[in-house]
C-alpha cells in the first residue's frame, strides 16, 4: 500500500471480527517492519511477545484481559502483541557496542569523528567527543538506569507507532492498549515469562475490523498552525493549500469523523455483538 | 410509580442515547416497558434505583443480579434474555453507573 494511504487509513480499531484469525505471515511482516524502525545508537530496545488469544488457557486469557480491564476490543482481537522496552539492554555498554558496529559498517562516518577510540573515550571515560560527532559523553557516559529506561521506553513507543502502520499496510485492524495496570506488571512479566528488565509499553491488538476500515473517518487533529512553527514558537509554519489538496488526492487527508452513517454503523455493531445501546 | 418518562434518569437516558442513535418511537416504547417492568419487579422507581446504584457498589451488583433472573424469567431464549438485560444495562450506563457489558456468549 502507498505510504500516504497507510498513514491516512490508520485508525485505532475498537471493534474486531473476533472469529476471524489473522494469518501468521501478516504478523511476521509487522514484526519485520518494526525491526527497521529508527532509534538512537541503533540500540533497538523493543521486544515483543506475540500471543494468539485462542491458544491461551482460559486462566491465562482471563488474567491478561483483567490486566487491561477487559476492554472489549482486547476481548475481541485474536492476536495480542505485547511490546516491551528492554531496559537492561539499553545501557551504556549496548550503546558502545552498537555504535562501534555503525562505524564498522560505514553508517557513522569517521570523517565526522566517529572512531572506536573517540566513542570509547566519550562513553567509557566521559571525555569530550570531538566536534562533528554527537556529544555522547553527556548522554551516555555513566548513563543512569532510569535514563536508560526512559530511552528504551520512548524508542519502543516509536516502534509501536510503526507497528500500527505496518498492520494497516497488511490490511488488518489494530489498536494500542495499555498492557497492564502498574500493580499487575510483575504478574504480566511472570505470565509471559519475560525478564525483569523488560518494561511493558503497549499491547498491540491485531485483527480484522468488524467496523469499516475507516472506522468512521479521520480523528480530529489539532490545527496545523498551532502545532507547527517556523524559526521560533509563535510564528506558524505556513500551510500551503495546494499541498493540502494534493495530500487529499493522495489519500493522506480523508473525510473527518463522524462520516455519514457512523452512528448507524455503531448501532448495527452493538446489536450484532450484543452490547447495550 | 409515576409515568416512566417523568423520571429525570429516564429523560437523561433517552436524551443520551438519542443524541447518537436516534431510536424509533416503537423502539423506545419497548425499552421503556422493559425498564418499567424491571422497576416493578424490584419495587423501585428509576431515580431511586440509580441513586442507590451510584451510592453503593453492592446495591448496583445486586440490581444486576436481579436483572439476570428477571431477564431469564421474561425471555424465551438466552439471546433474548441478553437483549433484555442490555436495555436495563444501557439505562444504568447512561446514568453513570458502570456495569459489566459482555457480547453474546459464543457457542
Amino acid at each position: 500500500m502507498d505510504f500516504l494511504q497507510v498513514v491516512g487509513l490508520r485508525r485505532s480499531i475498537r471493534i474486531f471480527r473476533s472469529w476471524q484469525q489473522v494469518e501468521r505471515e501478516k504478523i511476521q511482516r509487522i514484526l519485520e517492519v518494526v525491526r527497521h524502525t529508527t532509534c538512537p545508537g541503533n540500540i533497538q530496545p523493543w521486544r515483543a511477545v506475540v500471543v494468539e488469544r485462542d491458544k491461551l488457557s482460559r486462566q491465562d486469557r482471563e488474567a491478561l484481559l483483567a490486566m487491561d480491564n477487559y476492554q472489549a476490543a482486547h476481548v475481541q482481537a485474536p492476536v495480542w502483541i505485547y511490546w516491551f522496552a528492554d531496559v537492561d539492554g539499553s545501557g551504556a555498554e549496548t550503546f558502545r557496542q552498537r555504535v562501534h558496529e555503525l562505524v564498522d559498517i560505514g553508517a557513522l562516518p569517521t570523517f565526522y569523528g566517529w572512531t572506536h577510540e573517540a566513542i570509547d573515550a566519550a562513553i567509557v571515560r566521559g571525555e569530550a567527543a570531538p566536534e562533528g560527532m554527537a556529544a555522547v559523553q553527556t548522554l551516555i557516559h555513566n548513563l543512569p538506569r532510569e535514563m536508560a529506561a526512559m530511552v528504551a521506553r520512548q524508542e519502543t513507543v516509536g516502534a509501536c507507532a510503526v507497528a500500527t502502520l505496518a498492520a494497516v499496510n497488511e490490511g488488518v485492524g489494530t489498536c494500542l492498549h495499555m498492557a497492564s495496570t502498574a500493580e499487575k506488571v510483575p504478574a504480566l512479566r511472570a505470565l509471559l515469562k519475560v525478564p525483569e528488565g523488560w518494561d511493558p509499553i503497549w499491547v498491540q491488538l491485531v485483527g480484522y475490523p468488524a467496523e469499516e476500515m475507516e472506522a468512521g473517518g479521520q480523528r480530529p487533529r489539532l490545527p496545523f498552525e498551532t502545532t507547527y512553527f517556523e524559526g521560533t514558537y509563535g510564528r506558524p509554519f505556513p500551510r500551503d493549500p495546494k499541498v493540502v489538496e494534493d495530500l487529499k488526492k493522495e489519500g493522506l487527508i480523508r473525510e473527518p469523523m463522524p462520516k455519514p452513517g457512523r452512528f448507524e454503523e455503531l448501532k448495527h455493531l452493538a446489536r450484532a455483538f450484543g452490547f447495550p445501546l | 410509580m409515576n409515568d416512566i418518562k417523568s423520571y429525570a434518569t429516564v429523560q437523561k437516558w433517552i436524551a443520551n442515547v438519542d443524541r447518537y442513535y436516534h431510536l424509533s418511537e416503537d423502539e423506545w416504547q419497548g425499552r421503556l416497558r422493559i425498564l418499567e417492568d424491571f422497576c416493578r419487579a424490584v419495587d423501585q422507581d428509576p431515580d431511586a434505583m440509580i441513586a442507590e446504584a451510584l451510592n453503593d457498589r453492592a446495591e448496583k451488583i445486586d440490581y444486576m443480579r436481579r436483572l439476570r433472573s428477571f431477564a431469564k424469567e421474561q425471555s424465551a431464549s438466552r439471546h433474548a434474555a441478553h437483549d433484555l438485560e442490555n436495555v436495563v444495562r444501557s439505562f444504568f450506563i447512561h446514568n453513570g453507573a458502570r456495569v459489566v457489558t459482555r457480547p453474546y456468549a459464543e457457542g
